[in-house]
Formats: C-alpha cells, sequence, structure tokens
C-alpha cells in the first residue's frame, strides 16, 4: 500500500537510513551519552513522569509546556516521551526545533507547516519540540500559536522555556504546563553514582557533596563536572572536583568588578567590552555572574555590608533596565560605575 | 543673474583650487578623445566645492553631453535607455562622443530609483562610454561597489584665502567697495564652500557700492553640519544649557552619538561621582532609545537626545581646563577585529548544540567544560569525533595540537583508563618531557632517546610517551643536520 504513497516511500527510505545511523554509539559528552533513553530513568520528577506515563497509555497527549531553570530535564523528557510515545518510528515523526537554529516567523512558519502537512507514518501522530521559546519574539509566538491551532488533529507540540511569564497567554491557555523544579540532592547523587558505575571510575563520597552542592540542581552541569574532573585523574576526590569548578568558573567578571573597585574605569570597562563583544557573553549572563560574584565577595567580607546593599539595588534596576529592551553592554558599563565609589573592605 | 552662474569658470584655467584633481579631469579627457578607454570617473567631495563645475567642463571636450541629476528619476530602466540612447547616437555620428554625466549618485532614492545603483554598476563595469559621476559623501554604502569600479577623484574644500581672493575679484568686477574684515568673515563661515560664499555676498551686496560689517548680519551662519567630535566637545566641556543643546543638531546616528560621547565621559571627567552621574543619564537615553525602537515611535528621541547630551553635561563639577584627545567608541574596533574569532565560535556552538540538544547560549555554556575535557588525549579524541571537529575549532578548546591518530578503541582505552595510577604516568612522563627538554638545550646526545622510548615499551600503559619518544629523536635528527650544515 505504500508503493502507490509516493511520500510514504521517501519516509520508509528515510526510516531504514536513520535507523543505520542509529547503529553506531559513540561516546563523547556524558551529558549525552547518559542522556535518560525512557521516562522511567528520569530523576527528581516523579509527579511529571506519572502524568507523562498516563500519556503514554492513553496513546495520545495534550500539547505541552515544560518550564524550569536549566538542566533539570526539560529535553530530556521531551525526547523520551515522544520515544516511547510513538513508537520505534519516533524519528520521523518528531521534529525539534533548536534555539540555535533560525527561528524567525517565517523558519516557524515553513518547517512546522511542511512536517504537519505528512500524515503521520508508523505512529498515532507527530510531535514538534520548541526548546526555549521564551527566547522567541512576541510576533513569532503569536505565528506558532496559529500554528498550534491549525494542526490539533495531527500534531502535538511541547514547548520548554525557562519562564513561563514571559511566554503569551495564548499559547498558554493552549497547553497543559508541567513546571519542572531543580533536582534534589538524592537524585543528583543516584545519577552520579550511575556513571561513575558504568564509567568505572573511583568516586568518593566527599567527591560526590561537592558535586552536588556546586551543581545547585542542574544535573547538567553536574555530569558536566563529573566528566571534566574524570578528565583530570581516575580517582576524583573533593580536590579535583574544586579545581574542575574554579577552573570552569569564569575570572574576567571577578577582576573586572575589583578594578572598579580600585577605581579603575577604564580598566574595568576595557574587560567588561572584551567579556561581551569579542567573547559574546550575553547582558542577562552577564548581570547573572556579577550579582553571583558580588555576593561572593561580600561572604569573604571583601565588600561591606552596606555597600553590598546598595550594590545589590543597582544590578537589580540594570537588570530590569536591560530586560526592557536596553542596550545590554551601554547599561552594564553604567552599573560599573556604582562600584567606583565602594571601597573594598581590607 | 546668479553671480554663480556668472562667475562659473568658463574654462579649466578659471577653476579655482584643487590642482590635482583638475590635472587628472582633463588627462581623463584626452584619453578619451584619441580613444583610449578609461574607467569611469566618481568625482568625491563637499557641496559647493565644484564637482558639477568640472563635470560640465570636461562637457566641453566632448561633442555633447546627457545628464541625469537628483531631479531627475533615476530607475533601472531610465539609466539603461539614456546611456542606451547615447551610445547609440555615437555609432551614427562616429565622430564625436557623448558624455553622460550623472550627478549626486549618492542621493539615489531607495525606492523610486529602484535599480538604479544596479544599472549604473552593470554599466560602469563595460566602459564603452566616457561617464562622470559626483557624489557628496565618499562614505556612503551607495557608492561603496561604485567605488570599486570606477577613478575616484576626491575634491577637498576651497582653502579661505582661495574665496577671499575670489570674493575680491568679483567685487572689483561689480565696482562695490569693501571692508577686507567683511570679505574674509565671509570666506571662513562659508566652510570651504565657494558656492554658498558667492551666494553671501550677492545678497548683501547686489545694487549696492559698499558692504559693511553691519551687512553681515543679513545672513545668518549657514546651519553648519557639525561633526560628531565637535558635539562631544560641546557635551563634555561645555555647562552651558544653549550651546549643550544645540549640539546635538547633527546629522549622524543618534546611537553612533551616544556611543561616542560614552567612549570619551572617563576621558574626561576625573571624579568618580561624575562619572557615575554621566553613566545614569546614558544609561536613560538608551532606554528610550530602546523604547524607539521597540515601539517604532521615535517620539522617545529627544529625551534620549536631552540625557545624553544636558544629562552628561551638567553631571562634571567644573569644567575642566585641560586637554583631552577625543576618539571613537572602541567597541567598533573590537567588533571588527573578533569577527573571525566569533564566527569560529558561533561554528562551534552550533556543532555542540545540534548534539546536545542545547540553544548557542546553552552551548556556550559548555565551553569551560569542554576545555579542561579536551586537556586529557583519549577524551579530546571522542568529543573531537563525537562532534566533529576540525582542527580550527579544536586550536579553540586546546593549544596543543592533537596528533592525528585514529580514535583507540573502547577496550584500549577503557583499559589505559583503569590502569593508569595518576602519580606513576605522571612521574614517567614528566620525567620524559623533562630529559626531552635537555635535549633540545644541549642539542647533544642523539643516543638517549632511543632508550627512553624503549622504557615506556615495556609497561605499554603509555602510547603516547613512546610516540613522543619518537618524535624527539626525528626532531634531534633534524637539528643534528642543521647544525651540521651551520658549520
Amino acid at each position: 500500500m505504500y508503493l502507490n504513497n509516493p511520500i510514504a516511500l521517501t519516509q520508509i527510505l528515510i526510516i531504514i537510513r536513520t535507523n543505520k545511523n542509529n547503529g553506531d554509539q559513540m561516546n563523547g559528552p556524558w551529558v549525552e551519552k547518559y542522556r535518560p533513553r525512557s521516562l522511567d530513568e528520569i530523576v527528581g520528577q516523579d509527579h511529571i513522569v506519572k502524568r507523562l506515563k498516563r500519556y503514554v497509555k492513553e496513546g495520545s497527549m495534550p500539547n505541552l509546556m515544560f518550564s524550569g531553570p536549566a538542566g533539570v530535564g526539560k529535553t530530556t523528557a521531551a525526547l523520551a516521551l515522544a520515544k516511547t510515545i510513538l513508537g520505534e518510528y519516533w524519528r520521523q515523526n518528531f521534529l525539534e526545533l533548536n534555539a540555535s537554529d533560525a527561528r524567525g516567523i517565517d523558519t516557524v512558519r515553513t518547517n512546522i507547516k511542511n512536517f504537519c502537512r505528512l500524515k503521520p507514518v508508523g505512529a498515532p501522530f507527530r510531535i514538534i519540540f520548541l526548546d526555549e521559546v521564551d527566547n522567541m519574539t512576541k510576533d513569532a509566538q503569536h505565528a506558532l500559536r496559529r500554528e498550534m491551532e491549525m494542526y490539533t488533529k495531527t500534531a502535538s507540540f511541547i514547548l520548554s522555556c525557562n519562564y513561563s511569564s514571559k511566554i503569551i497567554d495564548p499559547i498558554q491557555s493552549r497547553c497543559a504546563i508541567f513546571r519542572f523544579t531543580s533536582i534534589k540532592g538524592e537524585g543528583i547523587i543516584k545519577r552520579l553514582e550511575t556513571v561513575a558505575e558504568a564509567e568505572k571510575i573511583d568516586l568518593d563520597k566527599n567527591a560526590i557533596e561537592s558535586i552536588v552542592y556546586f551543581a545547585e540542581g542542574d544535573l547538567r552541569k553536574a555530569i558536566n563536572i563529573l566528566q571534566s574532573s574524570a578528565s583530570t585523574s581516575a580517582q576524583i576526590t573533593e580536590e579535583n572536583v574544586y579545581e574542575v569548578v574554579s577552573k570552569a568558573r569564569p575570572k574576567d567578571v571577578r577582576i573586572m568588578i575589583n578594578k572598579a573597585l580600585d577605581g579603575d574605569f577604564l580598566g574595568a570597562r576595557d574587560l567588561l567590552r572584551e567579556i561581551m563583544v569579542t567573547q559574546g557573553t550575553s547582558g542577562e549572563d552577564m548581570i547573572t555572574q556579577i550579582y553571583q560574584e558580588v555576593s561572593r565577595m561580600a561572604f569573604e567580607e571583601s565588600i561591606q555590608k552596606n555597600d553590598y546593599i546598595k550594590l545589590i539595588e543597582s544590578i537589580g534596576e540594570y537588570d530590569y533596565r536591560i530586560r526592557e529592551g536596553a542596550n545590554p553592554r551601554i547599561q552594564l558599563e553604567a552599573l560599573l560605575t556604582k562600584f567606583l565609589s565602594k571601597a573594598k573592605a581590607e | 543673474m546668479l553671480w554663480t552662474e556668472k562667475y562659473s569658470p568658463k574654462n579649466f584655467n578659471e577653476f579655482i583650487g584643487n590642482l590635482k584633481a583638475k590635472k587628472e579631469v582633463i588627462e581623463w579627457a584626452e584619453q578619451w578623445l584619441i580613444g583610449n578607454l578609461q574607467k569611469c570617473l566618481l568625482i568625491v567631495g563637499p557641496p559647493g566645492t565644484g564637482k558639477t563645475t568640472f563635470a560640465h567642463l570636461t562637457a566641453k571636450e566632448f561633442s555633447d553631453f546627457v545628464e541625469l541629476n537628483a531631479s531627475d528619476k533615476r530607475s533601472y530602466d531610465i539609466i539603461k535607455r539614456i546611456v542606451g540612447e547615447a551610445s547609440a547616437s555615437r555609432s551614427l555620428f562616429h565622430d564625436g562622443m557623448k558624455l553622460i554625466i550623472l550627478d549626486e549618485v549618492d542621493g539615489l532614492h531607495g525606492t523610486d530609483d529602484r535599480g538604479g545603483i544596479k544599472a549604473i554598476n552593470e554599466i560602469v563595469k563595460k566602459t564603452h562610454h566616457p561617464i562622470i559621476m559626483t557624489a557628496n559623501d565618499p562614505y556612503s554604502k551607495r557608492i561603496t561597489s561604485l567605488k570599486r569600479n570606477c577613478k575616484v577623484i576626491k575634491i577637498r574644500k576651497v582653502h579661505t584665502n582661495s574665496i577671499v581672493a575670489f570674493l575680491k575679484r568679483i567685487c572689483v568686477n561689480e565696482g562695490i567697495e569693501f571692508e577686507e574684515h567683511v570679505i574674509k568673515t565671509l570666506a571662513k563661515r562659508s566652510n570651504g564652500d565657494l558656492r554658498s560664499a558667492i551666494g553671501d555676498l550677492q545678497v548683501i551686496a547686489q545694487g549696492k557700492d559698499q558692504i559693511s560689517s553691519a551687512d553681515l548680519d543679513i545672513v545668518s551662519q549657514k546651519d553648519q553640519v557639525s561633526n560628531v567630535f565637535d558635539s562631544v566637545r560641546t557635551v563634555l566641556k561645555s555647562k552651558n544649557f544653549a550651546k549643550i543643546k544645540d549640539s546635538m543638531r547633527l546629522d549622524v546616528n543618534p546611537p553612533f552619538i551616544l556611543e561616542t560621547i560614552v567612549e570619551n565621559i572617563p576621558h574626561e571627567y576625573e571624579k568618580a561621582e561624575e562619572i557615575e552621574r554621566a553613566y545614569e543619564m546614558v544609561s536613560l537615553a538608551d532606554i528610550n532609545f530602546g523604547r524607539a525602537f521597540s515601539t517604532r515611535n521615535y517620539t522617545y528621541w529627544k529625551y534620549s537626545f536631552d540625557f545624553m547630551s544636558l544629562g552628561v553635561g551638567l553631571a562634571k563639577d567644573e569644567t575642566y581646563k585641560k586637554f583631552a584627545r577625543y576618539r571613537g567608541s572602541s567597541v567598533y574596533a573590537m567588533l571588527s577585529k573578533s569577527r573571525s574569532k566569533r564566527a569560529l565560535m558561533d561554528i562551534i556552538a552550533q556543532k555542540i548544540g545540534n548534539r546536545l540538544h542545547l540553544s548557542k547560549r546553552g552551548a556556550i555554556a559548555q565551553f569551560p567544560y569542554l576545555k579542561i575535557m579536551f586537556t586529557d588525549d583519549d577524551m579530546a579524541y571522542e568529543l573531537v569525533n563525537y562532534f566533529g571537529f576540525e582542527n580550527k575549532e579544536v586550536k579553540f578548546f586546546r593549544s596543543k595540537k592533537l596528533k592525528k591518530l585514529k580514535k583507540p578503541s573502547k577496550s584500549v582505552r577503557k583499559q589505559s583508563r583503569s590502569v593508569k595510577k595518576p602519580s606513576e604516568t605522571n612521574f614517567t612522563s614528566k620525567k620524559a618531557q623533562k630529559v626531552m627538554k635537555k635535549d633540545k638545550t644541549t642539542k647533544t646526545a642523539p643516543k638517549k632517546p632511543k632508550i627512553l622510548s624503549k622504557k615506556p615499551k615495556k609497561d605499554k600503559t603509555n602510547e603516547k610517551s613512546e610516540n613522543k619518544g619518537s618524535k624527539s629523536k626525528k626532531k634531534d635528527k633534524v637539528e643534528k643536520q642543521t647544525s651540521l650544515f651551520h658549520f
């Protein structure tokens, strides 16, 4: 029966080809190697997994929205759900539009339309997965909303985002919203131990605990720290973990703040420009790092408590200004001037 | 009759200033007339310096000319047709050539003159016809492609002294008595624009037999389009409300003015509080640019202008009496300098994002961990194969070159990792390196590496050091040869 249908035929060919590619499992980053392939393997999101399994049982699902911080399993859950619910030919019926792809209105429209126009082959329906929807423009979100309405019979959407508040209401109302929370210590420990066993690495208890501490509920970060530590030695101790974390932490921001506190505004500004213009760090990431460094410095008592509160006030204000659509670099330069009048505590 | 017409030069000898340009244009015309095809001429210079006059003087040398200036519609079809006609008439009469003058090509309108630049470019490339084009703004985007295919002649502002001399000649000719300083002021005010100077003179002098300084008030100073740095200087040096407000009347992209002011604040202001206050104003100006941009309602710009000029200007306690050299924003230089690096980062982020289901930002967040993982050779191989990194991209993560080896099979890798005891292997490899370094420096003992290369074979764990051993042997050989050569 497929022979009469050229589209179905090409799809079958694709199936054969992709299955071949599936064969060679490569090593590489552990975050991908040990990404849970099934819903059962997912740690720390039990209540969500339970509800997702119900969709599998029923063989249908509404449009879903996964919101939550980075590294808590949004993409993993989407992939695992698609795999189980779509069955053997999930690859052919699953479209992932990554945030690193161009996602203007046009690409969203044409890609999704082309994908949805075809009937699902070997699966009950098709799934479209879009991540970081909160970084899409309002216009693109509105375009997306139309697509969601048009293909309700043949396709379901899974959207993921960090903050559901940044998503327009009409989309939110069309989705069942799942709020992923950062993963608790025991969940991370469980996963780290699985990986360590599979990779035959020696991981002592203190090391695990320090990884959990630095990961801050982000499992991707935890596994990255683990693999980075494993690259420096086969036996992982607390010291290895500390070394890796301090190596991976961007140091430029600390240096920049210190320069500003010393009154060297030009030096601080040059460094800021270097970080943002040359290294391409986004304004949002910069302000997060500045906040973290300032609080760390207050803890180490290298910034006075009164000054700390004033600085946080400024940081919050400039954070808001950047989100409001101002030029992040100019706003952060202005924020740097706030450090000039604050003396370093001895 | 307008004096600008009346006193416009009738031949090249009467032309004032720009001697070099004059010579080039004359030469160009002569070459055409004896039948040598030449590149098209593009005459660039500020208004009122004689670009169009140049073109018209040149036209006299040719039998005929057509002119298309800003008042004509200059779309693709029209330009093609005009040029087509010009070439047709040439073939009919054969003896003369028709000169084509395209005035103010940088003023071609985007929609009304659709395709105009394209048509000009096509014609210019063929160079079958003598064409003279003029333009005011040498940096206009519209003429960047033209500049490549044309002979560009730059015309400079006319020197004040030349203008003075010329104005005097007119006065004498018209029988007008003048005070020296009136003529000088007129010339100075014109800022190198001879046409406006003659125009001004006519306004105050026509029908009179004498001009004095009182007459100067009749003609107000021309609306000066000052450059960015003049404005920045006023903002940072002055505390005069009207003067600062006035300085924002310039025809430059407003965010660019802001960037230039921002760049120079810390070069002028010395107190931390002043910089802080000034930057607060900069921030507000920038917010209003953002609002204007996102709502497409550009009425917000007026607030930006006030914040960045008056706000910044009044942020200083006292005016500084010092010389500060103002500069353009370093951001633009940084952007162009880092272009290739950023492109590389984009490619890497794309490759990582595709495999790890991450956005560009998420992928960049992986960089520091990848940098650490790349220090281990085995893991580096795996990652390179996994992501499909090329040499250039590997270099981004690790300064040491990754030797071109096939990916070690899984079992070997596992073994080496489990056997590898950090202390021992570190010791041997370090020792090996040390000896090798010694070898390099002393340039002696070619036998030593042989022994060394045997050693690691025994414990079979570390093929890397073996490799290094053989390599150093090779190096030694080369060094030996070169040293022989030397003596």
